[in-house]
């Protein structure tokens, strides 16, 4: 059985944001939800300043809290490795939110796409409002909904139960990359099986010394980071006194 | 719509057989089930999606249709994934050689843009007489009909008064297909007057490159081959050009490059090099020179391109002339001459001042430039030159790669690779007398006056300058406009001083805005026009460049358009020549019917022929086999159609080594070029140079009006009353001005580094806030001599104390529900335009963006 990781090289990564904003067009997930997202710092005091950006998502744990603490297993480990959700169980009990500590999961509080249900037009007779448009275009939720999100997580999910990253289960069992991984313009994300010695992930977690978030609390995540965001160089030196 | 394969019936057996279900969830299903059932309706959409969960994936849904992103003007040929008719998904199309796969963020946008609920359905009338910034147009629904019956009516008094030199058109995001509307259409019937936007994009930096080595465009750069890239004002890794490009190969330059980035806020670009000058606004071309300098001084221009002393020696010694005839040069021109007039005393310490660089840093990185010889790379991108004396900071820049040998050589600077396409029939046999009179009056946009020399391309009067048209038309001068026609764009909102267009705009009888969504500009309009979106709904082509290689790439409708658009630059004039040939005047339907299908040479019959034909039309060179010139072959135009992308060949490094475009055919130091086109333009006015040259604002008299050199920034506020210089700059997730309607927009804004969601920030450095008792999130005005505008204070260690950073984009106050924070009456955010003042850079006709103006800053 395949056990499966990210690797995102953070030198190849330029900080733009088109995995996340890829994986709601992917995923259909409504807005205030980030299943990819990002961690930004900006350190230092100018001029020796420097912005630095850490793209983050669902780490599918190999010990994850929020599958020890869901009490109907809606929350549960895929064989493959995927820390996957299935919403017929799912009481949105929110359990899992609370013990996730990288704040991936997220709540449905509302019915998701409520933009899209709007009947007000901008400008009456002359646009649509966002029900019309959805009436015509079709679509489900979104005029621009993918219907290939499908198979174990919802298309879309409803109001009462969480959601996050399912490392696109959808896509990987047709033997299409996480789409995150497609869309990223730098080829940072590198997705594999840690099983498979001879995978890209396994040769990348060997070759460099990668961290992971918040690896001491024991969560044995399976996104791995490499090298640095800044790769800047500087002249040798020793200092002074 | 996907099939719906679950009937009640199996759902409920699901349901009562599958233990692993929680009680709540049954209870839930159930009941929604049995009242489903009563009404023989089904489940619920989202019960429907947690009854399909177990199915097993199926395959592809949808297909993948070549098209392109204009986004911004990297211009990516583009795949969008259809399912049953709807677009739902974008990426880089792999054919192309100058994007490949990758795809920018601003690209997933096009989808909420295309879809877009404020987009406008249908053509709709000012039923509102008044026109203002206040006033609601109340704009009712009418036909395409009615539409172009008025249209046609008002371009037929025009002809019938003589007056046809008073129509206006407008451009602003355009195609290759633009000749039809911008050129033909304009001068058939009979107007100068066609104006365009580019004076608001970055004209000035083509002048560097014009005026040294005689190419007026746009550049691409050999970064996988460079060892140093100097980077001026530019940010490739957000904002043009070839976003998608430089963000695939950046993580492998970085290993291989220095990456030096000149630039007052910690731009995207800066964040991921090895050196970021925080510049003070404007200065760029004394760091320049003094980079310059260095390189002299210290022996490390390139022999090979370049030349050298005769005797061996280095006789470039700071503050020492130097004599001509001593240096025998052997691509280039005026070197000698260079040095002697600007370079001589430019000094790393004199620069260190001026730019408020650190000494160190500015000699750092000149000789670590230098050591790269030719394999060097001076980047020059609106920052520098978008400003009062840009002209000049543009050619001083540019002017390292000519030093260092990096011009048109591997490792540095390029220009567009050959392409093929051709251009639409000569339309000349159909301009009627009215129409050959009309066309030859002076342009409402000033251009070619005398303290406007627009000496674009080496001609004087041929830079349009865009935001002065707003001038002309306000005070009639030459004279007054009485029909126009423009199409997206929207230039009280892009241009600085936007007042001026609602003032200028309200004063014109009757003005057409062909567009998707309602703007700020369309509230002035009279008829709207509902436009397709240039991604997803039209036919068009247009090229791009990078990795070494051009690419030509088209547009096609892959969906149906949304209500009843139509096709701004081919559709659109189509249906008025039809009505205008209707009302007795067919020149311009006969000269549309002379473009014909390649393959069959049948004349277009109606709008949707004619857009299709004018693409085959001027790809031909392309796709037919018979007419193959070079780059990809293709076996048709079906084939080409499918691949949307035709590639150049490699690029030719070194073919333009004294074979340039210039007058001595080398690179010029001492610019020929310059100094004839200068001329020409003093000799029109029976004047000067140096008159030419006050008039127009610069600094430089005589001789060194030639050459490149620094010219000090030239910025409207008084220092103690307007304490900080105001820096504007793009998003990455920006496309063009019309993406702050997306939801995605708001919700990612935070990718621009600084920058903060939903919210529309101006950064100031920690240590002006405090002197200013300002925090975070503070509700503030800024101000400046021209204007003002209100948005939200973040403290961000990013930008250079003594000025503040905003980013352009937001502001709207219509275009939509979510880009606006009332439609039609407040703006969500500030626009960057009201507070820069109405300044040109006179030698390009530009608009000035950058180093324009100081503002205070107060909280609200």
């Amino acid at each position: 059985m395949p056990r499966y990781a990210m690797v995102i090289d953070l030198q190849r990564c330029v900080g733009c944001g088109a995995c996340s904003i890829a994986c709601r067009n992917e995923n259909n997930v409504p807005e205030g939800i980030y299943w990819s997202n990002k961690i930004t710092e900006t350190v230092g005091t100018f001029p020796n300043v420097r912005y630095h950006y850490i793209p983050t998502l669902c780490n599918h744990c190999a010990a994850a809290p929020c599958v020890r603490g869901c009490p109907t297993r809606a929350m549960h480990k895929l064989d493959n490795g995927i820390t996957m959700h299935d919403p017929n169980k799912c009481i949105g009990c929110k359990y899992c939110e609370f013990n996730c500590p990288y704040g991936v999961i997220y709540f449905n509080w509302e019915k998701p796409h409520r933009f899209w249900r709007s009947e007000e037009a901008a400008i009456p007779g002359g646009t649509a409002s966002p029900k019309e448009l959805m009436e015509k275009v079709g679509g489900q939720a979104t005029p621009y909904f993918n219907p290939e999100r499908t198979g174990t997580a919802a298309t879309v999910r409803p109001k009462g139960i969480v959601e996050k990253c399912t490392f696109c289960d959808h896509r990987v069992a047709k033997k299409q990359l996480p789409y995150c991984v497609e869309a990223c313009p730098a080829n940072a994300r590198i997705f594999g099986d840690l099983m498979d010695p001879n995978s890209e992930v396994s040769i990348l977690v060997g070759k460099f010394r990668p961290f992971r978030l918040r690896e001491e609390l024991g969560t044995e995540p399976h996104i791995f980071y490499i090298r640095d965001y800044n790769p800047a160089r500087y002249r040798a030196t020793k200092g002074g006194v | 719509m996907e099939k719906e394969k679950n009937t009640p019936q199996n759902t409920i057996s699901d349901l009562l057989n599958d233990l692993k279900l929680s009680r709540r969830c049954f209870v839930k299903a159930t009941a929604a089930t049995g009242a489903a059932l009563a009404l023989g309706t089904g489940l619920t959409p989202d019960l429907k999606a947690l009854a399909q969960t177990g199915k097993a994936a199926g395959g592809d849904m949808g297909q993948w249709i070549a098209s392109t992103c204009q986004g911004c003007t990297s211009w990516c040929s583009k795949e969008v994934y259809v399912v049953n008719g709807r677009a739902i998904k974008v990426h880089g199309n792999k054919r192309s050689k100058v994007n490949g796969g990758a795809s920018c963020p601003r690209a997933h946008l096009a989808l909420q843009q295309v879809y877009d609920p404020d987009r406008i359905k249908t053509p709709m009338k000012r039923t509102n007489p008044k026109k203002g910034r206040n006033e609601d147009p109340k704009f009712v629904a009418i036909s395409w009909d009615e539409a172009l019956n008025t249209i046609a009516d008002k371009i037929m008094e025009l002809r019938k008064n003589n007056e046809t030199h008073k129509y206006l058109l407008m451009r602003g995001r355009y195609t290759y297909m633009r000749d039809i509307i911008y050129d033909a259409m304009t001068k058939l019937i009979g107007s100068p007057n066609n104006i365009s936007h580019s004076a608001i994009c970055a004209e000035a930096e083509k002048f560097g490159p014009f005026y040294t080595e005689g190419y007026w465009d746009y550049r691409q750069y050999d970064v996988l081959n460079t060892k140093y890239m100097l980077i001026w004002g530019a940010d490739p890794l957000a904002a043009n050009r070839q976003v998608s490009y430089y963000s695939s190969v950046w993580g492998d330059i970085v290993g291989k490059a220095t990456i030096a980035v000149v630039e007052p806020r910690l731009s995207a670009t800066a964040s991921k090099a090895d050196e970021w000058l925080p510049i003070k606004p404007g200065q760029d071309g004394a760091l320049a020179a003094a980079i310059s300098h260095v390189l002299l001084t210290k022996g490390m221009w390139s022999r090979e391109f370049v030349g050298d002393f005769q005797e061996g020696k280095n006789l470039f010694v700071a503050g020492q002339e130097v004599d001509p005839e001593t240096f025998e040069e052997k691509h280039t021109n005026g070197i000698v001459k260079f040095w002697n007039l600007e370079l001589k005393d430019k000094t790393p310490e004199w620069a260190a001042k001026v730019t408020g660089l650190p000494l160190d840093q500015i000699v750092r990185v000149a000789t670590d430039y230098g050591k790269a010889g030719s394999q060097s790379i001076s980047w020059v991108g609106g920052g520098p030159v978008m400003q009062v004396r840009g002209a000049y900071a543009s050619m001083i820049c540019h002017c390292l790669n000519g030093i260092t040998g990096a011009c048109d050589n591997m490792g540095g600077t390029l220009v567009n690779n050959k392409e093929y396409t051709g251009k639409f029939p000569n339309w000349d046999d159909f301009l009627d007398e009215a129409a050959k009179k009309g066309s030859k009056m002076a342009k409402i946009d000033h251009r070619g006056r005398k303290d406007f020399p627009c000496i674009n391309g080496g001609k004087p009067g041929s830079a349009v300058v865009t935001n002065r048209a707003a001038d002309g038309i306000l005070n009639a001068d030459p004279y007054d406009i009485k029909v126009a026609i423009a199409y997206m764009n929207n230039f009280n909102f892009s241009c600085t001083q936007p007042e001026r267009w609602n003032q200028a705009l309200s004063k014109i009888p009757f003005l057409v805005h062909i567009t998707t969504n309602a703007s700020e500009f369309s509230w002035f309009a009279d008829i709207l026009l509902p436009d397709t979106h240039h991604l997803f709904e039209k036919w068009g082509w247009v090229k791009s460049a990078a990795n070494g290689y051009r690419h030509v790439t088209i547009q096609q409708p892959v969906i149906k358009p949304m209500w009843e658009a139509k096709i701004d630059e081919t559709e659109v004039p189509w249906l008025i020549a039809e009505k205008l040939a209707q009302r007795g005047f067919d020149n311009m339907l006969r000269y549309f019917k002379t473009i014909k299908d390649p393959e069959t040479g049948k004349e277009p019959a109606n709008e949707k022929d004619f857009a299709l034909y004018c693409v085959k039309y001027t790809t031909q060179n392309l796709w037919d086999p018979a007419k193959y010139q070079g780059g990809d072959k293709f076996n048709g135009w079906e084939e080409f159609r499918k691949a949307g992308v035709w590639n150049s060949a490699p690029y030719p490094f070194r073919k333009r080594w004294s074979a340039m475009n210039t007058k001595t055919k080398k690179f010029e130091f001492y610019s020929e070029t310059l100094k004839a086109a200068l001329e020409e333009h003093a000799k029109k006015h029976n004047t000067t140079v140096d008159d030419i040259l006050e008039v127009s604002g610069y600094q430089a008299r005589g001789e060194i009006a030639f050459i490149p050199h620094y010219e000090e920034p030239s910025t409207l506020g008084d220092e103690k009353e307007y304490p900080l210089l105001f820096v504007d700059h793009k998003s990455r997730l920006n496309r063009e001005g019309r993406s702050a309607n997306c939801t995605w927009y708001q919700e990612f804004k935070d990718v621009d580094p600084g920058d903060s969601v939903w919210d529309d920030v101006a950064k100031i450095n920690p240590l002006d806030a405090t002197k200013l008792g300002l925090k975070s999130g503070d509700k503030i005005r800024i101000t400046s001599p021209t204007g003002k505008l209100e948005c939200t204070a973040k403290l961000w260690e990013g930008v250079r104390p003594g000025t503040v950073a905003k980013c352009y984009g937001q502001g709207h106050w219509v275009y939509g529900r979510v880009a606006a924070k009332v439609f039609g009456k407040e703006p969500r955010g500030g626009n960057n335009n009201e507070v820069i003042p109405a300044v040109y850079d006179r030698l390009s006709g530009s608009t000035v963006r950058h180093a324009a103006t100081r503002v205070k800053i107060e909280k609200i």
